[in-house]
């Protein structure tokens, strides 16, 4: 994927994300402050504004770092801080590149998945977006072309988000809850599944289907 | 709620023009944000530049401390919420004289988030940084988890000794080593008597029944380790001080800074009974004190309540302290 590929296809899936938000904020509410849906909705509309602006020459890491900085800017929350801090994070791993291969994308994957774990001091079963992040991370590391990746990266989010779902919230808000926790599917972790169906739909191949 | 505001959202913009009309001399903001404040000769060209920040409602803590041989630029968040990466960021580049930034602020959690995102940001124009955290409440964790502190009043004593080291050209190294070897041994406890109200909701941050009072309060109104009877001021003052000594293992023949601070609704008086039995329990168990500070430099609105703080001193940081600096809220000559 090359980089004018890779901002059409991540405007495309953020345009799908946003109509998760509402269901991203009730999840929130239930286990954290509820800023989550903004977070969402506000951040992918930003997100897609600068993507627009940016010049043809972009590369790969001028994306991401765009991502990251309106991410961060449309509405500061502590997740927002760690999904840019993240994205920053996984910028640095495409240094000079021009063409995104799977190979760039689950290292970028593990690079932002390092970011979070370190930032937000969590580790896999805390029930956070890191769960997704991690699974992810790893499910990428055996795919070969790029529609077996986002199949393999759906899949292994869906697994993240089932797996931690009876598990009790132990980082953010949603620890506090302790037990009352458990059962509820954690938003972070929902975001980054949503994300990924986004990106699978938004495949070139796939809205030619659709359209 | 009785306050003298206008619209509760528009508070925090409307404290900070009031700051710039009235201290053009000593700040300026370098856009057009009112949430980024820095000294008015910013940015000093060959000197480190200090940028701190968190959520609004402690004047004169962060916003208060900037200016010469202070710190350079501040980030201001709402009422006790932070401030934006973004923000930050633009504070960084305001205030970057070409030897770096340091970010000293207070341990909480969104400012920790933010601040280092801000980092990232800051790397990505070349703008090398440095952190340290202000973590001198000894009621927020025990010694052994002493870096999971939260900042209070005592961050005070950092902003002075790395200003004053940012100030005579230190490299950032240096002037972050400083900051971090003061809060060190910087160690704060508070005693809170009757609860803030926010602008935004209009209500207490927490109930306190007639006769009580909450031991270790944090400066948003957390709840502290316990909740006692209310004591005479000599009381607290024995607790405090005993607390403090210990946590910063003082004996006989050390020199120390106290700071009695404030929280915006307990007199001067006040503040002078609980600094006189403090100075007579130091110098009680031959500890000297070389420099006090009396008055409100940490405040949460209109909490009634005092902290104190003490600085173990020695030679360099004493010097650091006593040089000069000057902001809108605070004056060493």
């Amino acid at each position: 994927m090359n980089a004018p590929e890779l901002n059409a296809q991540l405007r495309r899936s953020l345009a799908v994300l946003v109509d998760s938000a509402d269901e991203l904020r009730d999840l929130d509410q239930q286990l954290g402050d509820g800023d989550l849906g903004i977070t969402v909705s506000m951040g992918s509309r930003a997100v897609i504004a600068a993507l627009e602006e940016l010049p043809g020459d972009a590369t790969p890491t001028d994306i991401a770092r765009a991502t990251a900085k309106a991410f961060a800017n449309a509405n500061p929350s502590t997740m927002a801080a760690l999904v840019a801090g993240a994205l920053l994070a996984g910028s640095r791993v495409w240094a000079d590149k021009t063409e995104i291969s799977v190979t760039d994308a689950q290292a970028f994957v593990e690079a932002a998945a390092g970011s979070i774990a370190q930032r937000g001091k969590t580790q896999r079963d805390d029930k956070t977006i890191y769960d997704g992040l991690a699974d992810v991370a790893d499910a990428l590391k055996g795919a070969t072309d790029a529609r077996q990746a986002t199949d393999a990266a759906v899949a292994a989010a869906a697994g993240a988000v089932e797996r931690t779902t009876p598990l009790q919230s132990r980082r953010g808000r949603a620890s506090w809850l302790q037990e009352r926790s458990i059962g509820i599917p954690d938003p972070g972790a929902t975001a980054l599944l949503r994300f990924a169906e986004a990106w699978r739909v938004s495949r070139p191949e796939e809205s030619a289907l659709l359209s | 709620m009785r306050k003298i505001i206008n619209a509760p959202e528009a508070f925090v913009d409307e404290f900070v023009e009031g700051i710039l009309l009235a201290h053009p001399d000593l700040v300026k903001i370098p856009g057009d944000d009112l949430r980024i404040l820095v000294r008015a000769d910013a940015p000093v060209a060959g000197k480190v530049g200090i940028v701190t920040g968190g959520g609004s409602g402690h004047l004169p803590l962060f916003k208060g401390y900037v200016g010469e041989g202070l710190c350079s630029g501040v980030a201001i968040g709402n009422v006790f919420s932070s401030p934006s990466s973004d923000q930050i960021f633009q504070a960084t580049k305001a205030v970057d004289g070409g030897k770096g930034v340091l970010y000293l602020y207070g341990n909480y959690g969104g400012d920790v988030f933010n601040f280092d995102l801000a980092v990232d940001l800051a790397e990505l124009e070349d703008i090398p940084t440095r952190t340290v955290l202000g973590r001198d409440d000894v009621a927020s964790q025990p010694k052994e988890r002493k870096t999971d502190r939260r900042g209070v009043a005592g961050i005070l004593f950092a902003y002075k000794a790395a200003g004053a080291a940012a100030e005579r050209g230190d490299s950032l190294d240096e002037v972050a080593a400083i900051a971090e070897d003061v809060v060190e041994h910087t160690a704060t406890m508070g005693i809170g008597l009757a609860p803030t109200i926010l602008p935004t909701t209009g209500k207490p941050s927490f109930e306190l029944p007639d006769g009580e009072m909450e031991i270790g309060i944090g400066i948003h109104g957390e709840p502290g380790t316990r909740r006692g009877p209310l004591e005479t001021a000599d009381e607290i003052a024995e607790h405090i001080v005993a607390a403090l000594v210990d946590d910063l293992e003082l004996s006989e023949g050390a020199r120390v800074a106290v700071l009695v601070n404030g929280l915006g609704a307990t007199p001067l008086e006040e503040l002078y009974v609980l600094y006189r039995k403090t100075h007579q329990m130091l110098t009680g168990r031959g500890i000297t004190i070389a420099k006090n500070y009396v008055g409100e430099y940490a405040t949460s609105l209109e909490m009634a309540g005092a902290s104190i703080s003490l600085l173990a001193l020695n030679d360099d940081r004493l010097a650091l302290l006593n040089a000069p600096a000057r902001s809108p809220f605070f004056e060493e000559n």
